[in-house]
């Protein structure tokens, strides 16, 4: 029984092996890859575009630094730290997804933004950088898709320089029962249909509600970056907690 | 989430400065890549101006360090446009200021220094003339408002003081102090009195 546990994960509401649920994900973002940007706008009514700038807000990022945009799918926190860093710094885009990585190349080259972005695809629980070499990591809403998240905040702690910061932008749980009953209502009513019509795929978006439920609340994700080896960890919740930001040090 | 949309709108605003006046772009120069961070005390805000040497990012609710961070109330923030200013606010303790200096005299007088054409960008859009009357008839109507509410706050703290009495006059309320004052100090003397008589 231990061993099928150890063996099996979450794909929203469903149960499959492990080792299934990168190509699960990877198929729902190969899917809605093209569509991501106008999506994101229109499902969370350009909301998320400030949850993304307090993000940077909270990131410290100066001139110099390395950034690390992990699961940064269409390059929206790049397109900013890489103006913030100058030509002396670097931003890599990363993502496990090369159908992501792609669209956000594209995008970031029409901005005229080429100088201190380099585009790697890799998996964020085994990331392909020396130990101590990044100044800021950030993940948004790309957590909740990765297989085993202890190993990849292991990870992200290992590569991060003393005085480096992770931050974590993802949903969460909400903080009141009307708003929890309103938003279910949307993501399993609304959104998927929104989905079906704009996107032509329903099923994406049934996925991106299901996950969000199953993914750890804010106190669950604090107490497993502290697990990871994070210090001052802290979070802020944005719109009444539908999405929250952590923040964690490595010293 | 208010605080970002005010940010949001700011960032938007001072990017669309920064394109209008090609001076303001050369004035900040000395601050690219510095973090000049605004705590207004009585608004309980805190937010953060960073120019890159091309684009100008404000960010709200930020605690982070900065090379310079001035804490002031929202009074006093109209003052700070003039750097001279600067100095004397400090020492009469309305303003309290962590860090490079010259980086807040920096941004005070670029912004200071700002003189935007506005005839001659709206004279794409309009013309020459078009503009030219645009820009002056605002600046009419402007000073005739600075005029008629001058001469309405009179016409109120008249109405408030003399008919309505709901107010007092600043010399009735000097006069209160100064008793106040007399009352106060009478007493600090009686206490004293009475304190060496019961010792």
């Amino acid at each position: 029984m231990k061993e099928e546990n150890r063996d099996t994960t979450h794909f929203g509401y469903k149960t499959v092996e492990s080792n299934q649920k990168e190509s699960l994900v990877a198929d729902v973002f190969h899917s809605v890859a093209a569509k991501y940007d106008i999506m994101n706008d229109f499902l969370s009514f350009g909301i998320h575009r400030l949850w993304k700038r307090q993000t940077i807000a909270c990131s410290g990022v100066r001139k110099g630094h390395r950034v690390l945009d992990l699961a940064g799918g269409t390059g929206d926190l790049t397109a900013k730290f890489s103006q913030l860093v100058g030509d002396t710094g670097q931003v890599i885009l990363g993502d496990i997804n090369d159908s992501m990585l792609k669209v956000g190349r594209d995008k970031l080259r029409d901005l005229g933004l080429v100088n201190n972005i380099e585009y790697v695809q890799m998996n964020a629980q085994a990331l392909p950088f020396p130990d101590n070499s990044l100044d800021v990591i950030t993940i948004a809403f790309g957590l909740r898709n990765v297989t085993d998240k202890d190993e990849a905040l292991r990870s992200m702690y290992r590569v991060l320089k003393p005085g480096g910061r992770l931050l974590v932008l993802e949903f969460s749980k909400t903080e009141s029962e009307a708003l929890s009953k309103l938003y279910d209502f949307y993501s399993f009513n609304i959104l998927p249909n929104v989905g079906k019509l704009v996107a032509n795929d329903s099923e994406s978006y049934r996925y991106l509600a299901e996950s969000i439920r199953m993914h750890p609340d804010q106190e669950t994700l604090k107490s497993m970056m502290e697990d990871a080896g994070f210090e001052q960890t802290s979070y802020q919740n944005f719109t009444g907690g539908i999405v929250a930001l952590h923040r964690g040090f490595k010293y | 989430m208010w605080v970002s949309v005010l940010t949001a709108v700011a960032e938007q605003a001072v990017n669309r400065l920064l394109t209008l006046e090609p001076n303001l772009a050369s004035d900040l120069q000395s601050t690219a890549h510095k973090v000049l961070a605004l705590t207004l005390t009585d608004l309980n805000l805190s937010c953060a101006l960073h120019y890159n040497g091309k684009h100008c990012f404000v960010y709200g609710n930020y605690h982070d360090s900065a090379d310079c961070h001035i804490t002031t109330s929202l009074d006093c923030l109209g003052e700070l446009k003039d750097p001279s200013q600067l100095t004397r606010l400090i020492r009469s303790g309305k303003l309290d200021l962590e860090g490079d200096l010259h980086l807040a005299q920096s941004y005070s007088k670029a912004f200071a220094n700002l003189n935007i054409d506005w005839a001659e960008h709206l004279s794409r859009y309009l013309g020459d003339a078009g503009a030219e009357h645009l820009v002056s008839s605002v600046k009419q109507c402007a000073n005739s408002a600075q005029l008629h509410s001058k001469s309405w706050q009179q016409v109120v703290t008249q109405l408030c003081q003399d008919e309505l009495n709901v107010t007092v006059h600043p010399m009735e309320l000097q006069q209160f102090k100064a008793q106040t004052r007399a009352l106060s100090s009478q007493l600090a003397a009686l206490e004293q009195r009475i304190n060496a008589l019961t010792d």
